[in-house]
């Protein structure tokens, strides 16, 4: 225990100068730091105003998973959509029901960012802000707050919190029916009493809250920037090889990541069509780590005696936007080469325009792949159709039901 | 291409093996060999989301998940289907219901796979199949097993009592398949209890939540039953809305509940852990709306939990105006300007011609949860 603390303490101050401690507590918003090379990912910073919206004392939540604020009614897709983000180390903003320490539950508009090493693009840390959403309800008429509408409600008394939460409640409800509803065993969210379900205002950051979140991110990112460079171990919020790099959703990334098969999806859209995703597959397969493949190009696969026809024929399909398999001798990391049966295939979004291309691979001669049936070359359709099915997902917008 | 070779050649060689002739009527499978997905022994309540399976999207695919996928894009791959599905657009049309509209001009609902000699489409007359050269409309079947896992055997003879499952040559979104009951319930003019029991189980085992079934039932011209497949990417408008509880049976675990504030008047009937009771309930109500001549549509979604039923207007045409996906809300389009010109007024005025009104809606509540009470007391 007392070792785990140290690694801790040294997670934070080996990165950053004495006086980043003291930046960061000159904002007063709510954030976190997590690191998540220290087993359990634990928080290694906790905000003031964090601890203050929490109820928990500082010594509580260092070195805790920030799992200890979700609650029953936490909704385990976006859990599960967080938890996708920090594995693909990208960035997530996400609606999220957490719990204060005396069992409160609060929305709040998680928003959440990776920051990486300057030297070689590892992430160092997750900084995640919580930016407390809070609504008036439409329908005050009846609930005696009808003449405090001018209310500032984030200083809110308990009463009104409790308003707050119930309309968000609501939106839990309806919301169950399409996200929650679709992956969680039914819960009895919607009982009778609830029958006349008016649709209240969503509870969904509007645009001030996600500015706000945004903003304060990038503050503690410039000040952790900042303060990084005298230890000379200098961090930065993008990484260098990763900028302009479209991200997907986390829908997608979640459908994506049921997919246990090696394959990859590249953006034809981006100059020198790079890698977008790779599965932990694709990485076992190659020795390869995440942020050495996302960004670039397949081409780094193929090594010295790898025929130039093959790669042609490749190159012929893309332009062609058409299906093709291939035989191809690729490279591992450690430079040992093993013979690819790649497909690849045009993958189109719900617009039916191309958005990505995918890339299957399978090491041959590694028969005992099989599974209860499915040879090799099915399952490197299936996951083909997969992906096919979870691209067309159509992103719905404007709709304030899908976050 | 080389890779799919020797799949190819073990079904080539195994077709003109053993003669296994199958008791469909109207098809015969006389040597064809194809994908077998058997069942596990266990019945539906055991595979219930309390059982085991359930919809968790952290889960891996399942193998019937896989195995329809894949056997989908070889056709695909092979060209067997008349276009690329995914290259059609889909769209949100404009207003707060979110319908969604499709535009597919190479659909049409009438025309199942056309014989090669006789270039006809069958219509109303679904099922007579014309099979294309090497039966490959055919992409697998399912029926139940007797070990306790299921399993996939590459290459077998269709046993009696299977669930066929077959591809048309104009799809309506990606994976979209049609399954047919065949064996015993080719005696049935009707859906019964144990195909709704199979598809509702196929749903299950599918286990993805993108995976809707559909069922027209088009009294009273008889046609074989049969339902339809396919991946919606996105939840049906339908499945979005709120609902309010009209029976609600704590022990059996199934819930009927009515869908508020649609145009199409609509039941949706689902279970925590007890499939077996809703398949048993849902399959008497249908039937029961049969003998009344009313005729419904079926739409089962979020991994066989969900049944919504849409009673429809008895018409002088006889038969379902709407199919099951436009009741949920998703329709398609094979003119460019329809699909531009498609409003949110013009998709309610649709679906509002053929609901029932509130009296009968009444009517078909009560019988519901008289059904209901009689098989969970």
């Amino acid at each position: 225990m007392e070792s785990q603390l140290g690694l801790i303490e040294q997670s934070f101050n080996v990165r950053y100068s004495v006086w980043a401690r003291e930046a960061l507590d000159e904002f007063p918003d709510n954030f976190t730091i997590t690191d998540p090379s220290i087993s359990g990912h634990p928080i290694v910073f906790a905000s003031w105003g964090f601890l203050k919206m929490s109820g928990y004392s500082k010594e509580e939540v260092i070195g805790k998973n920030g799992r200890i604020f979700q609650g029953p009614g936490t909704n385990r897709r976006s859990v599960m959509e967080i938890r996708e983000a920090i594995r693909q180390e990208r960035p997530i903003q996400i609606n999220l029901l957490n719990y204060r320490k005396d069992g409160t539950p609060f929305w709040m508009l998680f928003h959440m960012r990776p920051v990486f090493s300057k030297e070689d693009g590892r992430v160092i840390h997750f900084v995640a802000v919580q930016v407390p959403i809070l609504r008036k309800l439409r329908r005050l008429s009846g609930s005696g707050f009808g003449g405090r509408n001018g209310v500032n409600l984030c200083e809110d008394g308990s009463m009104l919190r409790e308003t707050v939460f119930g309309s968000c409640r609501r939106e839990v409800c309806s919301d169950s029916v399409v996200e929650l509803g679709r992956v969680l065993a039914l819960d009895s969210v919607l009982d009778s009493d609830n029958g006349e379900l008016e649709v209240e205002e969503p509870c969904e950051a509007n645009d001030s809250e996600k500015l706000r979140a945004a903003t304060a991110i990038n503050n503690i990112l410039s000040v952790l920037t900042h303060y990084s460079e005298s230890t000379g171990r200098s961090v930065c919020g993008k990484r260098g090889s990763l900028s302009g790099m479209g991200l997907l959703g986390s829908s997608l990334i979640i459908s994506l990541g049921r997919i246990k098969q090696s394959f990859v999806l590249t953006d034809p859209h981006l100059p020198d069509m790079p890698i977008v995703y790779a599965s932990d597959a694709f990485l076992k397969l190659t020795g390869y780590a995440r942020d050495e493949v996302l960004g670039r190009n397949c081409r780094f696969l193929s090594g010295v005696d790898t025929d130039s026809s093959t790669l042609f024929q490749i190159k012929e399909s893309i332009r062609m936007e058409q299906a093709c398999t291939v035989r191809i001798l690729n490279y591992r990391k450690d430079n040992n080469s093993f013979w690819n049966l790649l497909h690849i295939s045009p993958v189109r979004n719900a617009t039916g325009k191309i958005a990505y291309f995918v890339g299957v691979q399978i090491e041959e001669g590694c028969r005992n792949q099989d599974r209860q049936g499915l040879s090799p070359e099915m399952r490197q359709l299936s996951v083909v159709g997969a992906v096919k099915v979870a691209v067309r997902s159509l992103s719905m917008g404007a709709s304030p039901s899908k976050s | 291409m080389t890779t799919f070779k020797q799949f190819e050649d073990e079904r080539h060689l195994l077709k003109y093996s053993t003669p296994e002739q199958s008791k469909c009527t109207w098809l015969s499978f006389q040597g064809i060999k194809v994908p077998l997905y058997r069942f596990g022994s266990q019945s539906l309540t055991d595979v219930g989301p309390s059982g085991g399976l359930s919809c968790i999207p952290e889960e891996e695919q399942s193998i019937l998940d896989s195995l329809l996928l894949a056997q989908w894009e070889e056709r695909m791959w092979k060209g067997l289907f008349k276009y690329d599905v995914t290259t059609s657009e889909i769209k949100v049309i404009g207003g707060k219901r979110k319908f969604l509209a499709q535009l597919n001009k190479g659909w049409n609902m009438d025309c199942f796979p056309v014989p090669e000699e006789n270039n006809v489409c069958h219509k109303g007359r679904p099922f007579v199949f014309n099979w294309m050269k090497d039966h490959e409309e055919l992409l697998f079947c399912v029926a139940h097993g007797e070990k306790a896992n299921p399993e996939l055997i590459p290459a077998a003879a269709v046993p009696n009592g299977a669930i066929l499952i077959l591809i048309n040559a104009t799809p309506v979104e990606y994976g979209h398949v049609f399954l047919v009951p065949c064996g015993y319930s080719s005696l049935f003019k009707f859906l019964d209890a144990r195909s709704l029991d199979m598809v509702t189980r196929i749903a299950v085992e599918i286990n993805h939540c993108s995976f809707c079934l559909f069922y027209d039932c088009c009294t009273p011209s008889a046609s074989h039953p049969y339902f339809q497949g396919c991946y919606f990417p996105n939840p049906l408008p339908v499945e979005l809305l709120p609902v309010m509880t009209l029976f609600g049976d704590g022990q059996a675990g199934i819930r009927i509940c009515q869908v508020t504030d649609y145009p199409i008047r609509a039941l949706l009937f689902e279970s925590n852990d007890n499939l077996k009771v809703l398949v048993e309930v849902v399959a008497e109500i249908c039937s029961c709306l049969l003998g009344k001549n009313i005729p419904y549509n079926l739409l089962i979604s979020d991994c066989g939990k969900k049944m919504f039923l849409f009673p429809q207007l008895q018409t002088l045409a006889s038969s379902c105006t709407l199919s099951a996906w436009e009741c949920g809300g998703y329709f398609l389009f094979k003119s460019g300007y329809e699909f531009d010109c498609a409003t949110e007024e013009a998709m309610i005025k649709r679906l509002n011609a053929v609901s029932l009104d509130d009296e009968g809606f009444q009517a078909v509540n009560q019988l519901c949860c008289s059904i209901a009470s009689k098989f969970t007391s």
